[in-house]
């Protein structure tokens, strides 16, 4: 354990771009445990936690929606670290009954076993017709056909008194997909993650409140050659507990202005990690901008836009345990440097 | 709320001097209000510099950005 104050540290792994490491069932959370001991407060998002049935709260990882870390590495936003969220539960019209059903339980055992506090449950007015698609790269996208739809619902769940939101839209099934079994079976894109990424942002963007997103889907016939990494999704009927439980005590988001002593803000950052290959997106840009060292990790995906690419300087690590060494280094003030040869 | 679209953009940036985030919001925002976006393609140019792909989704109300 460090005595030295924690280093606020930004993880980053996109969603939908295929990453060897984070690009299956919330199986980052092993690296984001081990920086967050490093840091001693990690913020990152969704996607590197939300492991559907499966989930990790720890009370050093602040759990903040991609679009809001996004503004938070602008300095639009801080965090406001909170004991509880009342998280609002919305639900797609267009999930048949059984299924509506499977995740009110979902929220009914986050209660009762879990403790956390589950308010409003709101339906959307029409079906948010969510499709899936790839963009020229290979990126998981997805298209939502409704955002008014979804909007609607998020006011009035606001309105009833809700700050934090699980969104829940009916997703398209494709059992025989062969991108579903490459997923599947370790070796394809998550083609889900864009357009929960479409939803959640929309939804954070224009609310101000924490939001996430579990696409619900009809169980999949067994597979014995399941990945391990994408194990996390086929243990039940919903992708939902994992995102009551981050939202459950993820940061209100205040304006940067607004915010008050005890609240996380850009300034304070110390480190912001992203796979080498994965540089261009808009936190890790606006955070490099800023002169926050990046630590850029060895974690293959589709994406090829490395460092020397953007023209940034960078601390690159072969993994995330070495990544963790670079993040305590720079929390006790050793230059990292130092650790290299030659000097 | 109505009229609300979401719409993929694919757009092709020489990058200039500076810092890189306001060249890309610029660009998008000839199209409409960034909902998400990434580099996802980067390629050096003879005479220096680079040329970016971005890959982004765009939020537009009532037919106009």
């Amino acid at each position: 354990m460090s005595a030295a104050a924690p280093l606020p540290t930004l993880l980053v792994i996109p969603t939908g771009i295929g990453c060897e490491l984070g690009g299956y069932a919330g199986d980052a959370i092993p690296a984001a445990r081990l920086l967050a001991a490093a840091s001693g407060c990690l913020i990152t998002h969704p996607n590197v936690m939300n492991a559907a049935a499966l989930y990790w709260s720890d009370p050093r990882i602040h759990y903040v929606e991609g679009s809001s870390l996004d503004r938070f590495a602008a300095g639009e936003l801080a965090l406001h670290p909170v004991r509880r969220q009342r998280i609002g539960l919305l639900l797609d019209a267009g999930m048949e009954p059984e299924l509506r059903q499977r995740h009110l339980q979902v929220a009914d055992g986050c209660r009762a076993s879990l403790g956390l506090e589950i308010g409003a449950v709101v339906d959307t007015d029409q079906p948010l017709e969510v499709s899936l698609s790839l963009g020229a790269s290979g990126v998981s996208w997805g298209r939502l056909g409704q955002p008014g739809a979804l909007l609607r619902a998020g006011e009035r769940l606001k309105a009833a008194g809700a700050t934090a939101i699980a969104v829940v839209a009916r997703f398209p099934d494709d059992p025989g997909s062969e991108a579903l079994t490459a997923y599947r079976q370790g070796s394809g894109v998550d083609a889900l993650a864009g357009a929960e990424a479409v939803i959640s942002h929309l939804l954070s963007q224009e609310l101000g409140l924490p939001c996430a997103h579990a696409p619900a889907l009809s169980p999949l016939p067994l597979d014995p050659q399941l990945d391990p990494r994408a194990a996390g999704e086929e243990l039940g009927y919903t992708f939902l507990a994992c995102v009551l439980v981050g939202l459950s005590r993820a940061p209100d988001l205040v304006p940067a202005a607004q915010a008050a002593p005890g609240d996380l803000a850009i300034g304070q950052v110390g480190a912001v990690l992203a796979p080498a290959g994965a540089l261009g997106g808009a936190a890790v840009l606006a955070a490099a901008e800023r002169g926050i060292p990046v630590i850029a990790v060895h974690n293959p995906s589709l994406l090829q836009v490395g460092a020397e690419a953007l023209g940034l300087e960078v601390l690159p690590a072969a993994s995330y345990a070495e990544a963790a060494g670079l993040v305590l280094a720079l929390r006790e003030g050793i230059s990292p440097a130092a650790l290299r040869r030659p000097l | 709320m109505s009229g609300l679209e979401l719409q993929p953009l694919l757009l092709q940036l020489e990058r200039g001097p500076g810092a890189l985030t306001p060249q890309i919001l610029g660009a998008i925002a000839a199209h409409g209000r960034p909902l998400r976006w990434a580099i996802t393609a980067a390629e050096p140019l003879p005479h220096g510099g680079s040329r970016l792909q971005i890959e982004a989704v765009i939020l537009r109300s009532g037919g106009h950005p």
